[in-house]
């Protein structure tokens, strides 16, 4: 994949590029209690600086990090497929919550990640799924734009048993009309003075 | 009729779903003046969004009033209708004296 895109600067974050240097701190996020609901985790260091080493050219993996270049959690855009121009939105996790206190780091992670899908790359789809225990994160997703598009029956095995996976999805024109303007008022929103 | 302690009540409503959804060391002390969101919050992005769509489904759907609090009206304010609970009450108060509902 020759579009790749090393940093994307937003108001508040910025999204750059994973290398294996991140490999400590990723995994230390995805081995917290914040993280139950994604995928099992690297279960040592070696593991991890292995993973990031063999990500493919489908795949553009970030690092979520402050203005000031603290990183504070991670973000994918994975299985880019430039024929049928779609792409999943994957590995979402804000690691540092501390460090976003009062930033909407969420939210405009998000933003740049489908700006990313649907400017850059112009894809006309972004998916994904949800562990069906995830209700705070579906109904996130929901409200910033993407639809319900079916189930995975018993399609994790998380924290002891099967869940659902949620389908979502989301179509470049409604990013446009519907999300982007939703995501735009809650960065003011919630950027405000207090 | 909507009056200042109904709004309240459905906010804490609100929050007491969200505690359903968090973990017990996340858990949020619920209160007049609780903080929502800001440097000294008491949630983060993903619990806001949560607050958000409970209040909006609670004035749509139950009290038949069509309210966005993420709207024009709500990005042009000084202080954010969502640093605390006090704030977010008082200002869907104001949206529903200005007649942005349906009604």
């Amino acid at each position: 994949m020759s579009k790749d895109v090393d940093l994307i600067s937003g108001e508040f974050i910025e999204l750059r590029k994973l290398k294996v240097g991140d490999a400590e701190i990723t995994m230390k996020w995805r081995n917290s209690a914040r993280a139950s609901l994604l995928n099992r985790a690297s279960s040592s260091l070696e593991e991890q600086i292995a993973w990031i080493a063999r990500r493919p050219d489908s795949e553009q993996n970030y690092i979520i990090q402050t203005r000031q270049g603290l990183p504070v959690g991670m973000l994918s855009l994975i299985n880019i497929d430039l024929e049928h121009m779609r792409a999943e939105s994957a590995r979402f996790l804000i690691g540092d919550e501390e460090a976003v206190k009062g930033i909407p780091a969420a939210v405009e992670s998000m933003k740049l990640l489908y700006d990313l899908a649907f400017k850059h790359y112009k894809l006309q789809r972004v998916y994904g799924t949800v562990a069906s225990d995830n209700t705070l994160m579906i109904k996130w997703q929901k409200y910033l734009g993407m639809k319900e598009e079916g189930r995975l029956r018993r399609h994790y095995f998380i924290d002891g048993r099967f869940q659902d996976a949620v389908c979502l999805g989301i179509l470049a024109e409604e990013y446009e009309q519907d999300a982007k303007p939703r995501m735009l008022a809650l960065m003011k929103i919630s950027s405000h003075k207090l | 009729m909507m009056n200042e302690a109904l709004i309240q009540q459905i906010i804490f409503d609100a929050l007491e779903s969200l505690n359903t959804e968090l973990p017990d060391d996340k858990q949020i002390a619920i209160g007049p003046d609780t903080p929502l969101f800001g440097s000294n919050a008491e949630i983060d992005s993903l619990s806001l969004v949560s607050l958000i769509v409970d209040v909006e489904t609670a004035l749509n759907g139950e009290h038949d009033l069509e309210i966005s609090l993420t709207d024009d009206r709500a990005m042009t304010r000084e202080i954010s209708p969502f640093s605390d609970v006090r704030a977010l009450k008082e200002y869907v108060l104001e949206l529903i004296k200005e007649g942005s509902h349906g009604n």
